[in-house]
């Protein structure tokens, strides 16, 4: 586990976090984690499937609003409705997925958006239960997570619960499974491996992290807008694992803090946020194919963050 | 219901349906040949309008100056595209389909902030000749007298694509490239400058989409992107590549939006998507598409 150590000190250093830097950028750390974990559950269909989903903001969107009905309408306590958030995202992921993991590339790609772009516009009209476009208002967090900081260490907790499972998901068998499909699915097939059975797994796990992600955003700003499926939401974690890295665990994450960071930084003095991560997109995909975290990996090899092409352990490993 | 308010709805369609194939023949052109699905082939198309209204705003004393404005802005979204090709698109042929997604996802948001700058955020509105202003009565049903030249143009550019694909040495040279470029390009033909042409093309298509559209109402940011998604929609229906599978399909979606706006206003841009899903699931290679290249 010593190749690890780095994990230790980003542990470390984000619990201390809010005792250093103040409110505005507390909510800046929340987002990074919500969008981080939303990014590293794409990038399970992207980086260990080889798909590119491009309606993932789906079931970003039906956590999202699972977790924000319930606590508007109900009062059933956050961690249960986050719990509900995941079994939803799933279930739609589950119905939408059997369908997508028929296909690959292009029209994989397409099939995702389209139904991705049929939820958001259900969502969109659907006045009497999801609010239509005025969205909903008034997602109020427990009393004990008001705070900034309170909420910050709880989705510290989630999102780091959540990566650890899906590190395990992803270094499993299973994992290695879907990596085999990426790599050629007709010979995965040829080794008696039910291929579409896997993908769809896979979509469904994804689906249900994504859900999560977007559960825990509501109570965090107090309000979520139909906005949240729709196609444009799906291109952020495609943004942030390209920027990041999809070949490496934590590329979508450290795209996350990229991303984020540089939104808040960049909006502060000027509208065009847009224009900036265009050309930031142009950038990366022009002359940095592979990310950060591949620039990071061909420039020190001792990262540790080990890359999936490779086989299950890289280089033998003796230390673990 | 009466059948002169079924024509009626029956036209609105067939109007919509012909702004959508001046889209996505485009799209589906330069996916077909050069197999990078343009994300910013609505961007380009909003552009045009606005371009379209730049050329009517300094022609605006003269009676011919929307007609002229509209060929012009085709002709300056050409140039643009021609150029994006040459600086952006031709660095990534051989690059994997999400990173020449993104590089044309990144050039929606770029020349979505580019309008904002140029034109401002105001809604630009195109007054229209004497000849189109007002409406027509088609058995005795009022119909917008614009919609019949938005008609007209559509129906010309699909003969024209069709004329030039099928009847001119280029367009032969373009049909090979959708088969194989490497045979075409064993022949001697550069296939970068056959790209770059294509590119071209299909923007300057998009482009006189735009500016046809520039008149109808009024021009707002943002236009683009729920249109982006319905072209998308249509060149899958259609089948990636085929002139008439875009053309089919462009009406198909038109219509099934008139009808179903008479019908069950709410489910109207759902239905697009529901269609779109169950031709990808049952046949993904469009209606008129070879699985060839599925």
């Amino acid at each position: 586990m010593i190749r690890y150590w780095w994990l230790g000190l980003v542990f470390i250093a984000m619990l201390l976090l809010p005792l250093f830097i103040g409110e505005f950028w507390v909510h800046v750390a929340i987002e990074i984690l919500i969008l981080g974990l939303f990014a590293v559950s794409f990038n399970m269909i992207f980086g260990y499937m080889g798909q590119l989903s491009f309606g993932h903001a789906a079931y970003f969107g039906v956590g999202a609003y699972a977790t924000g009905l319930l606590l508007v309408k109900t009062s059933v306590p956050l961690p249960v409705a986050l719990a509900v958030s995941m079994v939803t995202a799933g279930f739609f992921a589950l119905v939408i997925g059997y369908f997508c993991v028929r296909l690959t590339g292009i029209y994989f790609a397409i099939l995702t958006m389209a139904f991705g772009q049929m939820l958001y516009y259900i969502i969109f009209q659907w006045y009497s239960f999801t609010g239509g476009d005025n969205g909903l208002q008034g997602i109020a967090p427990p009393a004990w997570l008001m705070t900034a900081s309170a909420y910050y260490y709880f989705t510290l907790f989630i999102v780091i619960a959540a990566l650890i499972v899906m590190w395990f998901i992803s270094e499993s068998p299973f994992g290695y499974t879907m990596r085999s499909i990426r790599e050629n699915a007709d010979r995965t097939r040829f080794i008696g491996i039910n291929v579409s059975q896997y993908m769809l797994i896979n979509f469904v796990v994804a689906g249900m992290f994504a859900g999560l992600a977007g559960g825990l955003l509501g109570p965090f700003n107090r309000s979520i807008a139909p906005d949240l499926c729709n196609w444009h939401q799906s291109g952020v974690p495609v943004f942030m694992t390209v920027i990041g890295g999809p070949l490496g665990f934590f590329g979508p994450m450290i795209g996350s803090v990229i991303y984020t960071f540089l939104f808040a930084f960049v909006t502060g003095f000027t509208e065009y946020w847009p224009l900036t991560i265009g050309l930031v997109i142009v950038f990366v995909v022009l002359f940095m194919p592979g990310g950060v975290l591949g620039l990071a990996q061909s420039k020190f090899k001792t990262l540790g963050a080990r890359d999936l092409r490779a086989g299950p352990q890289g280089p033998i490993d003796t230390e673990t | 219901m009466d059948a002169s308010l079924v024509f009626a709805q029956f036209l609105s369609g067939l109007s919509r349906g012909m702004m959508l194939f001046l889209i996505a023949s485009g799209l589906s052109l330069i996916f077909g040949v050069m197999n990078i699905l343009n994300f910013a082939h609505a961007t380009l198309w909003l552009v045009g309008a606005y371009v379209c209204y730049t050329f009517w705003f300094l022609m605006q004393d003269y009676a011919f100056g929307l007609w002229l404005s509209i060929p012009l802005a085709a002709l300056v979204l050409a140039a643009i595209g021609w150029v994006i090709e040459v600086v952006l698109i031709r660095r990534v042929y051989k690059r994997e389909l999400p990173e020449q997604l993104l590089l044309t996802y990144a050039l929606v948001l770029i020349l979505g902030d580019l309008i904002k700058i140029v034109w401002g955020v105001e809604d630009k509105l195109i007054e229209r000749p004497p000849l189109v202003e007002g409406p027509v009565f088609i058995f005795g049903m009022p119909f917008d007298s614009y919609f019949i030249f938005v008609i007209l143009v559509g129906l010309a550019v699909a003969v024209g694509l069709w004329w030039f694909l099928q009847k001119t040495r280029y367009g032969h040279i373009v049909r090979a490239a959708v088969f194989s470029r490497e045979m075409v390009s064993a022949l001697g033909i550069p296939i970068p400058r056959i790209y770059s042409g294509v590119f071209a093309l299909g923007i300057f298509i998009a482009g006189l989409a735009g500016a046809v559209q520039a008149p109808v109402g009024s021009i707002t940011l943002g236009m683009d992107m729920a249109v982006v998604i319905q072209a998308f929609c249509v060149v899958v229906i259609g089948g990636f590549g085929s002139l008439l599978g875009t053309f089919v399909a462009a009406l198909i979606v038109g219509e099934v939006y008139a009808f179903s706006i008479l019908f069950w206003p709410q489910g109207a841009l759902v239905l697009i998507f529901v269609v779109t899903a169950f031709i990808l699931i049952i046949r993904p290679w469009g209606l008129f598409g070879t699985p060839t290249r599925a």
